[in-house]
């Protein structure tokens, strides 16, 4: 055998045995990921259901009951008291005891029978501002059926037809036509976890070598540095690739996420993705002297990579000069071929680009890691 | 007597605390990660999180080829809400757009349009990318509402009479519905409870791997002394983070702070002994720095960003993790930091919220201190 390979084949098995020795770090990189999976799974959900809401009832007419009840029957808003007036129901709000107010004025049936502009005046506590325009939404909109509702009733009364919309949309939606939150974030989270894992743990791992001298014996042995650096980064490079495959299969299992596309595309874009994630890893055990600065370092990565990719909020509601910094972060562009793959069954013909970009990334990382790590070891 | 006995027990704890601040001051740079990391990702969430979409893109197909069918698009695309990406291209070529993610939606305006329109009674298709259900959701709502306006200037002059009906709504404590106002209460929570959490359990963990606890332990210096002596540096540091966070709130995203300071400053630091607690029990337990982050992750980074109402509301989670979340401190501190800078609140509001807080930080001192004396024996 070449003797590269057997130097290879020697930093491999004494990085599995030095890993799989602590069996809490073998069950922190295969259990913790699935948890969170889990977790993440059905903690991300973007519905706005359930908005507790007081009434204050002034006109206590039947219409006025009647409309209360009809619009709290709804999924939005759901009825938490009656007040008696304005002043109790702002003190629910800044008590955050509800969100919104439901107000009906004196004279509300009046007006609403003689057709004079009556009016349902709604408070709503504008703290989370997609709950508040959801609710805000649902305030209004259930004004205008019920307007539509009185007119139609009207003019079928007088025996004429109801007035139509002149152009109608007919919408029809792709690939998760059941809009499910989850389906489209379990890939994010995946892609998420496997930088959270391969980064932080390659980093300490090799801080933990230098701290506790280990590294010094390695590199006074004839291991050539790239070498020796190969042989550290090959177990980490399987241990996501069954991550990966854990979490699709969790993510098949338990949210549904379809796997349409080639799943040969997902591995090739999988290793690429890994070779960055574990390139940046290299490069910040290289810049830091103990465990504590690689991960203050890892978690610096960590947390706007995640921000800046599309797994947590969408790209387009970015700000111009945030969009533009998502195209150098090889996150963005894995979740893109997990999305494109697993739900919209696109293949390499509608991805090679993010998986070229991937491929740059990687052999990118890789180059200038070991460049560094050549360096201080020399 | 009673008093020198009490001085001398201050006498170690701040020695104790004195040699934490030698550790900080030496390792210089993990203090300027732990002051600077709040601050970066406070402007990055702050202007990176927002779930209000715009100029989402629109492949059209015009098949009408009309002055009519093209007044649509120009009408549909005046608000930039939706922006042309692809135009006179096939059904084909469009849903290719939507697949490859060029696209997110896509109009269809079908041959025979413009006498349709005339008739009364014309359809047009959108076919939208559903992956991203909220974008789904609201390129839906938002094309729904521009198509009926623009149909209604195409079909040319309706009597409308005046809506007999009409709801008008007032939004309290946040109008311009600006999402940072929102994220940056939470925020705060969750990055003090990254920092807090996983410095102290890297910290303590470290001085089990290299050895120094057995010696500490050969000293007089009591147990409690040393977790009070090792958490009082970090407790200021922390601090030092809550005011940075604040300040950075208020001068770059205007966030106010309207309600009690008292309650504030009480809420922040029974948060952050619970916090310092907790990683402190997380290293005790553990005795390694790489396992000891992970731990720290699950049990406290993920948990303050996911169940703290951080980012998505409580009342949301499914029942098990509602419960769950009751054990979270973040999610009192969010409330209290919420309360305190949109809704004005006081301490006569918020006290559940700090009786809280300051239960789990009573929790986790107690069970930090008595895990330490089993390692003793």
């Amino acid at each position: 055998m070449h003797p590269l390979v057997v130097q290879y084949r020697a930093v491999v098995v004494k990085e599995v045995r030095q890993t799989a020795r602590d069996r809490r770090v073998m069950a922190l990189i295969t259990l913790a990921p699935l948890m969170q999976l889990f977790l993440l799974g059905f903690a991300v959900n973007f519905d706005v259901r359930h908005v507790p809401t007081v009434v204050v009832d002034r006109d206590k007419t039947a219409e006025s009951r009647d409309y209360a009840r009809s619009q709290l029957a709804g999924d939005t808003l759901d009825l938490k008291a009656e007040v008696s007036d304005e002043l109790a129901a702002e003190e629910a709000l800044e008590r955050g005891e509800a969100s919104v107010a439901l107000i009906f004025p004196r004279d509300f049936q009046k007006d609403l029978l003689r057709g004079e502009g009556a009016q349902v005046q709604a408070l709503v506590d504008g703290s989370d501002p997609t709950r508040s325009s959801v609710a805000a939404n649902a305030v209004a909109q259930y004004a205008v059926l019920r307007a539509m509702q009185m007119a139609q009733a009207q003019a079928q009364a007088q025996g004429e037809t109801p007035p139509r919309s002149p152009v109608e949309l007919v919408p029809r939606v792709l690939y998760n036509s059941e809009l499910s939150t989850s389906v489209y974030v379990v890939p994010g989270i995946a892609a998420m976890l496997l930088l959270i894992v391969t980064t932080v743990i390659m980093a300490m791992g090799l801080s933990r070598e230098r701290e506790t001298g280990t590294l010094e014996q390695l590199q006074v042995t004839p291991l050539r540095p790239g070498i020796l650096m190969a042989g550290k980064v090959t177990p980490f490079l399987l241990i996501g690739l069954v991550d990966v495959g854990l979490a699709l299969s969790v993510g098949a299992w338990v949210f549904k996420v379809p796997l349409r596309g080639s799943l040969t595309l997902v591995a090739v874009a999988t290793l690429f993705y890994l070779l960055s994630t574990l390139g940046v890893g290299l490069l910040i055990a290289t810049v830091s002297r103990t465990q504590q600065q690689a991960f203050v370092g890892g978690f610096l990565f960590v947390l706007p990579a995640v921000l800046l990719s599309g797994v947590m909020s969408p790209i387009r509601a970015m700000p111009d000069w945030l969009a533009w910094l998502t195209y150098l972060n090889p996150v963005r562009y894995y979740v893109e071929v997990l999305r494109g793959a697993l739900l919209k069954e696109a293949g390499l013909g509608d991805l090679w680009r993010q998986v070229l970009a991937l491929a740059i990334f990687g052999f990118m990382m890789m180059a200038v890691a070991s460049r560094r790590f050549q360096k201080t070891s020399a | 007597m009673a008093s020198t006995r009490v001085n001398r027990r201050m006498g170690r704890i701040l020695a104790m605390a004195g040699k934490e601040v030698l550790h900080i001051r030496r390792d210089i740079r993990t203090l300027y990660l732990a002051l600077a990391m709040p601050v970066v990702m406070l402007v990055l969430f702050g202007f990176g999180i927002s779930f209000d979409v715009d100029h989402l893109e629109l492949a059209v197909v015009d098949q009408d080829r009309t002055d009519l069918s093209r007044e649509l698009v120009r009408q549909v695309t005046a608000s930039q809400e939706f922006v042309v990406v692809q135009d006179g291209t096939s059904p084909d070529e469009a849903v290719g757009a939507l697949r490859k993610g060029t696209a997110m939606s896509v109009l269809l305006i079908k041959k025979g349009f413009a006498g349709d329109v005339k008739r009364g009674g014309a359809q047009v298709q959108l076919l939208v990318d559903g992956a991203d259900g909220n974008s789904a959701t609201q390129a839906l709502a938002k094309a729904q509402a521009l198509v009926e306006m623009a149909g209604r200037k195409l079909g040319g002059p309706v009597r409308v009479a005046a809506p007999p009906l009409e709801a008008r709504v007032r939004t309290l404590f946040n109008p311009d519905a600006r999402s940072a106002m929102f994220l940056v209460p939470g925020l705060a929570a969750y990055l003090l409870a990254i920092v807090a959490v996983l410095i102290t359990a890297l910290t303590v963990a470290r001085e089990w791997e290299r050895g120094s606890m057995e010696q500490l332990f050969a000293t007089p210096v009591g147990r409690l002394e040393i977790v009070v002596g090792k958490l009082l540096p970090y407790l200021g540091i922390g601090l030092l983070q809550v005011l940075l966070v604040l300040t950075v709130g208020a001068w770059v995203f205007d966030v106010p702070v309207r309600g009690s300071l008292v309650a504030l400053s009480l809420g922040s630091v029974l948060f952050l002994v619970g916090m310092l607690g907790q990683g402190l029990l997380i290293s005790v337990v553990t005795r390694n720095q790489v396992v000891a982050t992970q731990v720290a992750t699950m049990t406290s980074v993920l948990p303050s960003m996911l169940l703290s109402g951080f980012i998505f509301p409580i009342e949301n989670l499914p029942t098990p993790l509602k419960l769950i979340s009751t054990l979270i401190p973040a999610r009192y501190y969010v409330a209290t930091l919420r309360g305190v800078l949109l809704r004005g609140n006081g301490l006569d509001v918020l006290w559940p919220q700090l009786v809280a807080l300051a239960l789990f930080a009573a929790l986790m001192l107690v069970v930090a201190t008595r895990r330490f004396q089993r390692r003793l024996d």
